[in-house]
């Protein structure tokens, strides 16, 4: 009886990790075994796709004492800096407004959601013409209506980072909007009552009521968007290639470029900065993890 | 009686309503609607009329509309650029991700929330390691193994890569945990294996998700170029937005074929978002905050 | 010149320019070469371009090999071209019964053919850009064809420069050319003859010089309010470019770009006089004659071409290869567009030369490299003329002619001069285009006006983006300090090959 127990629970043992074993497999061919492979890559000498010759940490020095990447990381950083300016702030705006409507609203959602259900890759490409220079360039007509004078966006250093990002934030911003939406929601009807009771006008009510209730779900999707910019990649390839003069490359551009830009197959370096970005992240993913006063959820 | 009127759920309430103040403030709501509905949909109204442009419309003309609505170009471009291959070849990807994403995510995400065998939960921190780390990241290695294998040029790779999707299996794995334990212990106790009772109870009773990552793998499937572009380039495989990344990267194309393609490339996704929009809209929520 | 005169002295020239620069490897822009139309180029073909006279009796029962052909076009391809190498399918199988061809379109670049060649799965045949020849030598990526192409006698009809670029040094070859290009300039004349920038006969007064583009540039801007040049200063193209300009202001010999020293060591000098010139004046192109196009940083090749056939820029540095983009693809009328040579320069007048070749992945056997070669020459790739090649060649000048593109000779990969008697002969007669608009050009290329120089030859595409980084920082900062941007790009370019190459 004891043994045909054990029989079964060993049947049961092997039949679960069968099931799980396809799921396993494709998981260490494409994520868990490249990711090593990285790590291991960037710690040698590499012609074409061949190891050569472990050299420590050389291509990490090297990667550091090029002007391009401490540009890329300044510019990553910056790029971090102006989607918290716009692309944090703009979702929460665009909640509380679409929440105050009651007519069209569904409309007006939906509005706001769409840009973020076309591929990314073709939504960009758009964008290009749109800040396309010349009397034919989308926004300089536009402009143009309001007596502003023809630009040539994209080859302005100091605004190609705000403008890259504002084309992520408009992509993005109807989703993250629908988050905030529903914690809004999610806020007791009844404060707001009490509220207006004690004497608390409008205003009172979003500063003292509306702010504090999203805050915290405004504090995780901060860490989250601060992590999905740092990954930023394919605006700059599409919108500036990186330039002008690297003055929008990101370190995820950088990463790109090194392994399948410009024919010059440096896998070793590009796999250098992909671990020093993953390494980034997790410091990220460390403080996000802080803020939730939790520890990641491991086991759960 | 009176019509009935819809509570407002916002900061602003209906007792509000007789403040001039809160009159002022919801005029100025609407106007940021407005200004709101134009900015999303403006680029995407733009495109669209861009298309109707030939080259030298495109290049020079300084208006919004085009000088003459001919369909003609749009299909010209259609053919010219042989874009119903590349529809054809999205579709393949799709079906194949389709199939890989919801049988080994969920299989695995069923031997993590139910089985549990002995050390399930070193795959399971792995698992969640993974989502912490950008795919991007080990493109490079990846991209040389499946070409060492002589996988390049061929929709395998892709099929199977959506089969390892953290985001997935962790999605599953919510649902899965919440599904009534005595169910599959009934299934157990009637002599089902493992197997049987995931597709005969588990699977059924977890429809919702199963759409769910459904059209998340299919949008994803149909956006995705940058590991097809890596695999599929220059073989006749190529998808519809890998070939749009060659389109704008290479210098194959003018511009307003460009423009054209990118319209293509638009409308089965915009297609599938309407269909499935109430799933969408509500489901993101909570995956999003879940997420 | 009596015609036969004119193509010896073409000949001669070829070689000239080759012994010269003989250390200079020729190499090509890495944008894809999606545009080019070389010649003789399969697209241009028809199917039904008589076969009648081909022998069909079996060449060779004894050759045995199964060779894969990347160079086979897409079935996305059109049907003629297709069908042109199913032809070509069928007169391989008559002629050596135990040859069989494998179709296997591949789109060639570096990144996707080194692991394809290391894990064994490269196509036997492949179509490489002249850039990379000398890269794929140097780490075995590639076989060695030499007795096949002697078999065939081919090694007497390479040009020197071509023996350089597909040799190891030592006198054994790894490929052969397929076609090449010079850098010139394309012109739109609508906007010349606008600015009135005509001579009595209604032919352009074209720039001669660097400085005549600035000088006309600005007559142009004034007269048409049309930006007079676009230059694309985008990813790799601008310092592709610019290199030409560099090498017009002096950039060569001494001052050369890239140099070697006597243990092999490379090094790179942007900071030579001819170099901050030439920089110099892209700076003035934009600040002080103001004749660029608005977008440079972001305009990248295709675009150069559709501003110009759309009458928004009146000049274009392109090559002779790229003339159906502003006319076939881009609309700009056959007569409305001239072919000029790159305009000189203080230091000299250089026009670059590139292209692409054919090379044979690192397991392709003796055996097979001949049976390719035997495919190759029917497909009239090689310098052989058969009733076959000229049929196929008088259908790609007719097909070029129909759809509005300018029917030109092409340049030749050879010195076999039957065989570019020929291409020029039916090129005459299917001209559709007043020669005295691209007479100069192709002049040039002969009478030594101007001189032919291959690409630079480590590591070009990284030097390209490099100096397309500093070229982006000046024509978009007008105070920047030229020598600091130009040292900046030299410190990061040389640091690159002393981590790649020099040890």
């Amino acid at each position: 009886m004891k043994t045909k127990l054990k029989i079964e629970k060993i049947k049961y043992q092997g039949a679960s990790w069968l099931i799980m074993l396809p799921g396993i497999a494709l998981f260490t061919f494409f994520l868990w075994f490249p990711l090593l492979q990285s790590i291991r890559m960037s710690m040698y000498r590499t012609v074409n796709i061949q190891l050569v010759e472990f050299i420590w940490f050389d291509n990490y020095i090297t990667v550091f004492q090029r002007t391009e990447f401490l540009q890329a990381l300044v510019n990553t950083l910056s790029y971090t800096v102006w989607s918290l300016l716009i692309g944090f702030l703009i979702p929460i705006f665009l909640a509380l407004v679409i929440g105050e409507t009651v007519r069209a609203r569904g409309v007006i959602r939906t509005a706001a959601y769409i840009p973020n259900i076309l591929p990314g890759l073709a939504a960009i490409i758009l964008w290009t013409a749109v800040f396309s220079a010349g009397e034919s360039g989308v926004l300089n007509i536009i402009l143009g209506y309001f007596g502003i004078d023809q630009r040539s966006y994209l080859t302005e250093r100091n605004l190609v980072i705000p403008l890259i990002v504002s084309v992520a934030t408009w992509r993005g911003a109807g989703a993250t909007a629908l988050i905030y939406m529903a914690g809004l929601a999610s806020i007791n009807p009844q404060m707001y009552e009490a509220a207006t009771i004690d004497g608390a006008g409008i205003w009172k009510r979003l500063r003292y009521i509306t702010v504090p209730g999203i805050f915290n779900l405004g504090s995780t999707l901060l860490i989250l968007q601060i992590i999905a910019i740092f990954q930023i990649m394919f605006e700059p390839m599409m919108l500036t290639a990186g330039g002008p003069d690297n003055a929008s490359l990101s370190l995820m551009l950088l990463m790109w470029q090194y392994a399948f830009g410009g024919g010059t197959m440096e896998f070793g370096r590009a796999s250098a900065v992909a671990v020093i970005i993953a390494s980034i992240l997790l410091v990220f993913t460390a403080l996000y993890s802080m803020v939730n006063k939790r520890k990641v959820d491991w086991d759960n | 009686m009176a019509k009935i009127k819809k509570e407002r759920t916002g900061v602003i309430r209906n007792f509000d309503m007789k403040s001039p103040g809160a009159k002022v403030a919801l005029v100025i709501i609407y106007i940021l609607c407005v200004v709101i509905v134009v900015v999303s949909l403006f680029p995407i109204f733009w495109v669209i009329m861009a298309g109707f442009k030939e080259l030298r419309e495109f290049m020079v003309s300084t208006a919004i509309f085009p000088q003459r609505f001919d369909f003609s170009v749009y299909s010209r471009t259609w053919s010219q650029l042989n874009i119903f291959r590349n529809y054809t070849n999205s579709f393949y990807v799709i079906m194949g991700s389709l199939f890989c994403s919801l049988i080994f995510n969920g299989l695995l995400a069923y031997g993590i929330a139910i089985l549990k065998p002995y050390g399930y939960k070193v795959i399971s921190k792995m698992v969640m390691f993974t989502l912490l780390v950008p795919a991007t990241i080990s493109l490079v290695p990846l991209f040389i193994n499946v070409t060492s294998l002589g996988l390049g040029g061929s929709f395998v790779p892709l099929w199977l890569a959506a089969g390892a999707n953290a985001f997935f299996v962790v999605l599953f794995r919510q649902f899965f945990e919440s599904l009534p334990f005595s169910l599959v212990e009934a299934s157990r106790i009637d002599g089902c294996s493992p197997a049987q009772t995931f597709f005969k109870v588990v699977m059924p009773l977890s429809k919702p998700i199963f759409i769910v990552v459904s059209i998340f793998t299919v949008n994803a499937a149909w956006s995705d170029f940058l590991l097809p572009f890596l695999i599929l380039r220059g073989s006749e495989l190529e998808t519809v937005m890998v070939r749009l990344f060659v389109f704008s990267t290479e210098q194959t194309v003018n511009v307003d074929d460009l423009m054209r393609a990118v319209v293509f490339s638009m409308i089965p996704p915009v297609l599938l978002f309407f269909i499935f929009q109430k799933w969408l809209t509500e489901n993101i929520v909570t995956v999003g905050i879940k997420g | 010149m009596k015609k036969s005169m004119k193509i010896i002295a073409f000949i001669v020239a070829m070689v000239m320019m080759f012994t010269v620069f003989a250390a200079c490897v020729p190499a090509d822009a890495d944008f894809g070469g999606g545009d080019t139309t070389p010649s003789p180029s399969p697209t241009d073909r028809t199917p039904d371009s008589n076969l009648g006279d081909i022998d069909l009796s079996v060449v060779d029962p004894d050759l045995t090999a199964t060779v894969t052909l990347g160079n086979w076009p897409p079935d996305t391809a059109p049907r003629a071209e297709l069908a042109l190498f199913e032809g070509f399918r069928d007169i391989m199988a008559a002629q050596f019964p135990n040859v069989t061809l494998v179709p296997n379109f591949y789109s060639y670049t570096l990144g996707t053919y080194v692991p394809m060649a290391l894990g064994g799965t490269a196509p036997n045949l492949f179509q490489p850009h002249f850039t990379d020849p000398q890269l794929l030598i140097g780490q075995h990526l590639v076989a060695d064809v030499t007795d096949a192409l002697e078999d065939f006698g081919l090694i007497d009809m390479f040009m020197p420069g071509y023996l350089q670029l597909f040799g190891d040094g030592n006198g054994r070859l790894f490929g052969l050319p397929r076609d090449g290009y010079v850098l010139g300039m394309h012109l739109n004349l609508n906007l010349f003859e606008e600015a009135g920038l005509v001579d009595d006969d209604g032919l352009p007064l074209f720039p001669k010089t660097l400085q005549e583009v600035a000088e006309k540039g600005q007559i142009i801007r004034e007269q048409t309010g049309k930006a007079a040049l676009v230059f694309p200063a985008s990813a790799t193209f601008g310092g592709w470019l610019f290199t030409n300009i560099a090498w017009n202001f002096g950039a060569v010999g001494e001052d050369a770009i890239t140099r070697r020293d006597a243990d092999g060591r490379w090094y790179v000098d942007f900071t030579t006089i001819p170099m901050i010139a030439a920089m110099e004046y892209m700076h003035a192109l934009r600040w002080e004659y103001d004749i660029l196009h608005v977008d440079a940083t972001t305009t990248d090749w295709a675009s150069t071409h559709s501003l110009l056939a759309t009458g928004e820029v009146a000049m274009n540095f392109a090559a002779n290869d790229a003339v159906d983009n502003p006319t076939a693809i881009g609309g700009l009328a056959v007569d409305k567009f001239s072919l000029i040579p790159f305009p000189a320069g203080p230091g000299g007048a250089y026009a670059l030369n590139g292209g692409t070749g054919f090379m044979f992945s690192p397991d392709t056997s003796r055996d097979q490299a001949t049976a390719i070669l035997h495919f190759l020459k029917i497909a009239g790739f090689l310098p052989f003329i058969n009733d076959n090649i000229v049929a196929a060649m008088r259908a790609g000048a007719s097909a070029s002619r129909e759809r509005g593109a300018p029917v030109l000779p092409p340049i030749p990969a050879w010195t076999d001069e039957t065989f570019i008697r020929t291409q020029r002969e039916i090129t005459e007669e299917y001209s559709n285009v007043d020669m005295r608009l691209y007479n100069d050009f192709f002049d040039s290329l002969v009478d030594g006006s101007v001189i032919l120089r291959g690409e630079e030859p480590v590591h070009t595409q990284r030097l390209y983006r490099e100096l397309t980084n500093a070229i982006q920082r000046v024509i978009t900062v007008e105070d920047t300090d030229i020598v600091e941007v130009l040292m900046r790009a030299e410190r990061e370019f040389q640091s690159f090959l002393d981590e790649e190459v020099n040890n």
